[in-house]
């Protein structure tokens, strides 16, 4: 039975939940407000023919292809590691499990400036490091540097993601194709990768925008090289301190024009993914 | 033949305590057990997704304890179908085609047969998300059946279904047990299932095989007051016992009842509601218990119609067809005789 309320208790009730709705969806807009507000004033701060002209110019066209060649690599090597190494941790019960669990997301808690001079230490100021360097395998002041700082700072979010959606995945349906007849290589190649699509494009998306607008990490392992490591946060910050405000105002609205064609592409896979 | 020898396995939440049971080819095993009994890992250990912390399976007298699940000829069908989403109907059921020994140009062969058997050839270019439960469940089982297994283990299959289909696919489990002669074993809490396919049935509670024995079997016999009380026996009393000349008699709460067991002292008697008959007057017949009481309860359960009959201080409760019920004008207050035969007196 529902109990009947008197006409003044109810709508004192309805009262206090529209109070509720209303604040929440006026908190809701000013941080709607805020980001489109901040967005707006460093787009509308350049004249589309300054933006032509930056675009035009060889060191941001440089930094665009720097950053789109180095955040490619750094999601396909990030790719590449998390998606065995979050197979693993879900699937298999073992000594350390849970410790290598905290260090793979530990990333996610470091700020990149000191992720960044970790690498540079052990890359740099390390016997590792110098034989790498021998070896011809140079990280520290180059592109491959910038590569590995994009790589340990998107890590920790990639895992994260394909972790849960190998949690997501209902281990039955792995049962069954173990009972006919696969082995464990063929039940990841035809079971668990293919139901893990829509997490893999996600995580990917995400990782991939994280490592583009990659600076912190990138400037202590590479440095802030005009035309060498020169990608679209550092040539923004370059120009910044040059005091070319038109230059880094560029670089910044293309930073946004880039993401913003990565969101819309993401929603569109997403859009088109099967639903399950 | 399927066997299993003192199987033991701690999963924290579920758990099996030396489960040794053996299931005969062709042979239809139930396993009913209430929700947590460990009958979902006894089956995954058949099937080799859990190795056991101790115990062996053997597979046609072969110890199969530590063989991987793609080479033990085991099948499984979920509760929840566990088709896998991204592939169409068809390619679910050829999925285990590749590693069979079955070659390419039999198969086409097996899948026509398979998929006539279950009536699901319509289905084969859709999806799994657009198929009904009952849909999905025929296509699990095609799946399944594709490899040839000579075990099938059913989880809880019809139970995420409507009754109508539930009823429906039972049917056709029953028809193709009887068709392709696989030994089969189905986990259920559903005792018409039990019933009405298993030519063998386990009792399962808390790890452990309790009882097992033919169906009718367990149901009139039950060997504890527990699995007496999780089949729904009514009727179950306690009292003394002792043997006399030919039968037994009974003392329970100032009656006396006659048996044919031999057992002395302390025991709980059963007798299951359909095997009372309820008469206005005393019927003449073989039956050695017969007495007089009182209805004090009438439930309609929709099928038959359950009496509550006080005899002196001893409530025995009674299933009687509706027919009878209002042929012969019972009502709550009504004198009654109650008459049960002594060998479906069971005492334990």
């Amino acid at each position: 039975m529902v109990k009947r309320l008197s006409p003044g208790r109810l709508l004192r009730t309805r009262s206090a939940d529209l109070g509720f709705r209303t604040i929440a969806l006026v908190l809701c807009g000013l941080v709607v407000l805020l980001l489109v507000g901040a967005l707006v004033a460093l787009i509308t701060r350049t004249t589309p023919q300054d933006l032509w002209d930056s675009l035009r110019s060889e060191e941001i066209r440089f930094a665009i292809q720097l950053s789109l060649l180095t955040s490619v690599a750094s999601t396909a090597l990030c790719i590449i590691v998390t998606v065995p190494a979050a197979y693993v941790l879900t699937h298999y019960r073992f000594r350390g499990r849970g410790l290598i669990n905290v260090i793979l997301e530990l990333p996610l808690a470091l700020p990149p400036v000191v992720a960044g001079m970790a690498l540079l230490i052990l890359f740099g100021a390390t016997g590792f490091g110098r034989s790498l360097a021998d070896a011809g395998i140079q990280f520290v002041f180059t592109k491959q540097g910038i590569i590995l700082a994009q790589f340990f700072v998107i890590l920790p979010f990639m895992y994260r993601i394909m972790k849960t959606t190998f949690q997501g995945i209902n281990p039955r349906y792995e049962h069954v194709a173990k009972t006919l007849g696969c082995t464990d290589l063929e039940v990841f190649r035809r079971v668990t990768l293919p139901m893990a699509r829509n997490g893999l494009i996600a995580g990917a998306i995400i990782a991939w925008c994280r490592a583009l607008g990659e600076f912190g990490a990138a400037l202590m392992v590479a440095g802030a090289t005009r035309m060498r490591t020169e990608t679209l946060p550092t040539a923004l910050y370059l120009n910044m301190t040059s005091g070319d405000l038109t230059l880094a105002v560029s670089a910044a609205t293309i930073l946004i024009g880039i993401a913003f064609v990565a969101l819309l592409l993401f929603e569109k896979a997403a859009g088109t993914a099967r639903i399950f | 033949m399927i066997r299993t020898e003192k199987i033991c396995k701690d999963l924290g939440e579920f758990r099996l305590v030396d489960v040794s049971l053996e299931i005969d080819d062709a042979e239809y095993l139930v396993i009913l057990g209430p929700t947590g009994a460990g009958k979902t890992i006894f089956l995954e250990t058949l099937a080799g997704i859990h190795v056991p912390d101790s115990g062996k399976v053997f597979l046609d007298g072969r110890d199969i304890t530590r063989l991987p699940s793609r080479l033990r000829s085991v099948g499984v069908v979920y509760q929840d179908y566990t088709l896998f989403p991204h592939l169409s109907v068809e390619k679910n059921i050829r999925f285990g085609v590749p590693y069979s020994r079955i070659p390419e140009d039999k198969s086409e062969e097996r899948i026509a047969e398979l998929t006539e058997l279950l009536g699901i050839g319509h289905l084969m270019h859709r999806y799994p998300a657009t198929l009904s439960g009952g849909e999905k469940q025929r296509v699990a089982i095609a799946r399944a059946l594709i490899t040839e297994p000579k075990v099938l283990l059913f989880d809880e299959p019809l139970s995420a279904l409507d009754s109508e289909t539930r009823s429906r696919l039972r049917e056709e489990l029953r028809r193709l047990h009887r068709h392709t002669q696989i030994t089969m074993i189905h986990v259920t809490h559903d005792f018409d299932e039990a019933f009405l396919l298993g030519n063998k049935l386990a009792i399962m509670n808390e790890g452990r095989i309790v009882q097992e024995g033919e169906p009718e079997d367990v149901f009139r016999r039950p060997n504890s007051r527990w699995v007496a009380d999780f089949l729904g026996a009514n009727n179950i009393f306690q009292g003394v016992q002792t043997p006399g000349e030919g039968l037994s008699s009974m003392r329970i709460d100032g009656l006396t009842i006659l048996t044919t067991s031999r057992v002395s002292g302390s025991v709980h008697v059963c007798v299951r509601p359909e095997d009372i008959l309820v008469s206005l007057k005393p019927i003449e017949s073989s039956a050695r218990n017969v007495f007089e009481g009182t209805i004090a309860g009438v439930s309609n359960t929709g099928t038959v119609i359950n009496l509550e009959i006080l005899v002196g201080k001893v409530p025995f409760v009674a299933s009687i067809t509706r027919r009878s019920f209002y042929d012969m004008g019972l009502e709550p207050g009504k004198n009654v005789f109650v008459t049960f035969k002594t060998v479906d007196v069971h005492v334990f």
